[in-house]
């Protein structure tokens, strides 16, 4: 499920540490966010299945399913829906982990106030960003593939029908709205991640040969995801030859 | 590395090179051993034919005996004494027998040295390994209080609130802060434990008294959570512990049954005891708390357990408070138990002093009691 615009402004504080989770929902309600907060994993899934949102914000290290589970879980429902995760572990190796769990951002706890909010604020522009670019241009074509923005969804040249994830689908929006044109890898970074995540921008590599592996006749020999060396990307429409 | 450990490692070098000195030397010693007596052989046998060529030359037998006392002489014919044979052979089995003895006292000898360092080297290993997750560990228990501080003073100084938001604030910290306080204590307190460090006194206890005191004491955070905690102990009922080891069981106990109730709501602790067949003491406190999954009884009692029960029991633990008890328990020479019915049923703790301070004449078993019986009046 992906969050109706109308609830662009929501939030799911899911915080098992009572104290924590009250000082977060009174922030962001001061910010002028609409907030809901959950105390364990199984109530979030319960609140997201029935419920929609802009923003989860999850603790890892809940009871009864963890963060991670969580976030994995609401993303094979197809539910694309923005996660910053807080936690108490900090070291790069569970960052790596909520990153691969399908989390947006990550904060390590204790954490500034002004940070949480700038994140948050962050993350909810590039959605809005990518929602209403999707609005207005949802369906886009090129080279036999068809993907549609807003159903995450797209059938390529083989017939075959591919679940894009949210940040496929970002870059891949990122790059049709500069056709031909070089996007840089940090541009890329910026405009999907926000900022320095990811360790490196070694990581727009990778999510460039998930998109050719899905979209490409020939991975190995691409047309419309070709590499500037040095530089970044350009996204070519119709075969150069 | 650090210096002891350089020492140490140093010390294992010496030692092994020693034993294959020592090893060499016995080789060495034998071979030297069956040289010498060798060569004895050879210096008899030249005044074997000395004596002979004497004899040949018309020498009186007699004669050549008395020049050459190891030879015999037989029908002219000169022979190594058979006794000279025996004591060459005695002198150098003794020889042997006397290094193997000594190189095999030496071998054992350094052998014990290469075990204990060996053995010192690895239990060092093991202590700076657990010294290493148990800061890990700790660390991470005290992010959870100090990010609840940190945001609640940023949020002080970000925006302008109501007195009774700033009030509901300070309130939030001060329990952050004395939640942080009992996390330095009990973890001053297992530290203590793990390093044996702990001498135990054994004393009668009146257990009614140290429950009262220890209900007292918290009697503000319960009546902050709204939990009902009770006591029903027969009056002078005894216990045979240490009065301060005594207090930090219960206060553990107690605390950790509040951290459990609160989640829920509020509800009732209730702390019974009774004298149980044999004279061992039974300690019951009983909680309607978030409980626990009825597999997990055990892990309860281990170092750094916090189990998630459904209730976000979390917020209180350092997960060492239980470890506590079941370790002073165990000092005190009795035990603890715990059950409960599932999550959300609540939960409870049994601990058990063995007999021997009670009331003696509570029970027959309890005859034996060190002290001097408390009340006298009941058969």
């Amino acid at each position: 499920m992906t969050p109706p615009a109308e609830h662009a402004r929501r939030i799911l504080v899911v915080e098992d540490e009572p104290h924590l989770a009250a000082g977060v929902v009174e922030n962001l309600r001061a910010e002028g966010y609409e907030v809901d907060s959950v105390a364990d994993g199984r109530r979030a899934l319960e609140w997201l299945q029935r419920q929609s949102c802009g923003l989860v914000l999850l603790d890892v290290m809940l009871p009864e399913v963890d963060g991670f589970t969580v976030c994995r879980t609401l993303r094979e429902r197809g539910d694309n829906t923005p996660v910053l995760f807080l936690t108490a572990r900090g070291d790069p190796a569970d960052r790596v982990r909520g990153l691969e769990a399908g989390g947006d951002d990550y904060l390590a706890k204790p954490f500034h106030l002004q940070e949480l909010l700038l994140r948050v604020r962050a993350i909810l522009r590039r959605w809005d960003w990518y929602q209403s670019a999707s609005a207005a241009a949802g369906l886009l074509r090129f080279g036999g593939n068809e993907v549609d923005f807003r159903a995450f969804r797209a059938r390529a040249w083989n017939g075959m029908t591919q679940e894009l994830t949210e940040k496929e689908a970002m870059i891949l929006k990122v790059l049709a709205e500069r056709p031909g044109e070089i996007v840089s890898r940090e541009d890329l970074l910026e405009r999907v991640w926000g900022y320095d995540v990811f360790p490196s921008t070694r990581t727009v590599d990778n999510f460039i040969l998930r998109l050719r592996k899905r979209f490409e006749r020939d991975p190995a020999d691409p047309r419309h995801f070709l590499t500037v060396w040095g530089v970044g990307y350009r996204f070519m429409t119709e075969d150069e030859t | 590395m650090k210096a002891p450990r350089l020492f140490q490692l140093t010390a294992l070098a010496l030692v092994l090179v020693s034993a294959v000195e020592v090893g060499w030397w016995l080789l060495d010693q034998h071979r030297f051993a069956v040289d010498k007596v060798r060569e004895m052989h050879e210096v008899y046998e030249q005044q074997v034919v000395a004596a002979q060529a004497l004899l040949d030359a018309k020498v009186p037998a007699a004669y050549v005996h008395g020049l050459l006392p190891s030879v015999i002489v037989t029908n002219q014919h000169a022979a190594l004494s058979p006794q000279v044979d025996r004591q060459l052979i005695a002198e150098e089995q003794r020889h042997i027998a006397q290094y193997a003895w000594e190189g095999s006292f030496f071998i054992i000898a350094l052998a014990a040295c290469i075990a204990v360092i060996a053995r010192a080297l690895r239990a060092e290993a093991r202590v700076i390994q657990e010294q290493e997750s148990f800061l890990a560990l700790v660390s991470h228990q005290f992010k959870t209080p100090l990010a609840s501080l940190q945001l609640s003073l940023e949020t002080m100084a970000m925006r302008p609130l109501s007195p009774e938001h700033v009030r509901a604030l300070i309130d939030r910290m001060l329990s952050d802060l004395a939640r942080m306080e009992r996390m330095v204590t009990q973890i001053l307190e297992s530290m203590r434990l793990d390093r044996g460090r702990i001498e135990l006194r054994s004393e009668p206890v009146d257990l009614g008294g140290a429950v009262a005191r220890v209900i007292a004491g918290c009697a503000e955070r319960a009546a902050k959570e709204r939990i009902t905690v009770s006591a029903d102990i027969e009056r002078g009922l005894q216990v045979r512990a240490d009065p301060l080891a005594l207090d930090v069981i219960l206060r553990n106990l107690l605390e950790n049954a509040l951290a459990a109730v609160a989640p829920v709501g509020g509800g009732t602790i209730a702390f019974s005891a009774r004298q149980a067949a044999g004279g061992e003491v039974e300690l019951t406190v009983r909680d309607s708390g978030v409980g626990f999954r009825t597999g997990d009884a055990a892990r309860l009692f281990q170092k750094f357990t916090r189990l998630h029960p459904g209730g976000g029991s979390s917020h209180y633990g350092t997960g060492l408070g239980l470890y506590i008890v079941r370790r002073l328990m165990q000092l005190a020479g009795g035990r603890v138990s715990a059950q409960s019915a599932g999550a959300g049923q609540g939960a409870s703790f049994v601990l058990t002093w063995p007999a021997g301070a009670s009331r003696p004449d509570a029970a027959p078993g309890a005859a034996d009691a060190l002290e001097p019986p408390a009340r006298g009046e009941h058969s």
